[in-house]
């Protein structure tokens, strides 16, 4: 079975939790098999909103996570980049893994989300997705479903 | 063995230079201020823990004060540059993962 990674950033972006959900939904119907990677407060938001593990089954620290990836581990690397800091663990994560890669780049600045996306872009072959989003999480979704579609008819 | 993450738990001994910045800010810093600098893949251990950040990640090296000043991030406080001292030893390993 497939595997993928789903890497979440600081959970103080209100769509990070719910794009995450829906992330894990897409994937585990496209047929993988799904880790989420978080800080222990994102694990926490993820826990009340998915208590029964309906969607997501399979979460780790993601310091955990960090240190014991290997190339090889995942088929499939997802990432959440609405911080600088953000932009730092995907790249690092994107070099290790060195798997198909999609970054979900999203913030409400203009700059920012301009800056994270060249940056991620520069320094990775990932297929990037971006938009100006922060409560409302529809125009990330949106072009993650695009992208996901894409990645289906390959 | 070293371990970064342990240290920066129990010692007092490190000093940070920046804190809550971005990684360009950091690395910049690094670039300017250390004596040597290397540079590593992100994703590299540097003393026990892997080093975060966008290739080339610059580490600075001092030997006279027997320390190296590296950027370390967090989710959510962004990267810090943090000076510490470490063994000889380790200082030559990290020189043994430079990229150039």
């Amino acid at each position: 079975m497939k595997k993928a990674l789903i890497l979440l950033g600081c959970p103080e972006s209100p769509a990070q939790t719910p794009l995450a959900i829906y992330t894990t939904y897409r994937l585990t119907e496209m047929g993988y098999l799904v880790t989420v990677a978080s800080t222990p407060s994102a694990k926490k938001l993820l826990e009340v909103a998915d208590p029964d593990e309906h969607y997501v089954k399979t979460k780790m620290d993601l310091e955990t996570c960090l240190d014991g990836l290997e190339e090889g581990q995942y088929d499939f690397l997802v990432g959440f980049v609405h911080k600088d800091a953000a932009v730092s663990y995907f790249v690092t994560f994107y070099h290790i893994l060195n798997c198909k890669s999609l970054a979900l780049v999203f913030h409400r600045d203009p700059e920012k989300l301009e800056y994270f996306k060249k940056t991620v872009q520069e320094n990775t072959e990932a297929e990037t997705v971006s938009a100006r989003a922060y409560h409302n999480p529809t125009p990330i979704r949106v072009r993650l479903d695009r992208s996901l579609e894409k990645l289906e008819e390959l | 063995m070293f371990c970064l993450d342990t240290y920066l738990r129990e010692s007092e001994d490190y000093q940070i230079h920046m804190s809550r910045a971005g990684f360009k800010d950091c690395a910049r810093f690094i670039e300017d201020k250390a004596h040597e600098v290397v540079h590593v893949k992100p994703g590299e251990k540097i003393v026990g823990a892997r080093i975060i950040g966008v290739p080339p990640v610059p580490i600075g090296i001092n030997d006279e004060k027997g320390t190296i000043m590296l950027p370390y991030t967090k989710p959510c406080y962004g990267t810090a540059v943090v000076e510490m001292p470490v063994p000889s030893e380790e200082r030559d390993k990290i020189r043994e993962k430079n990229i150039g």
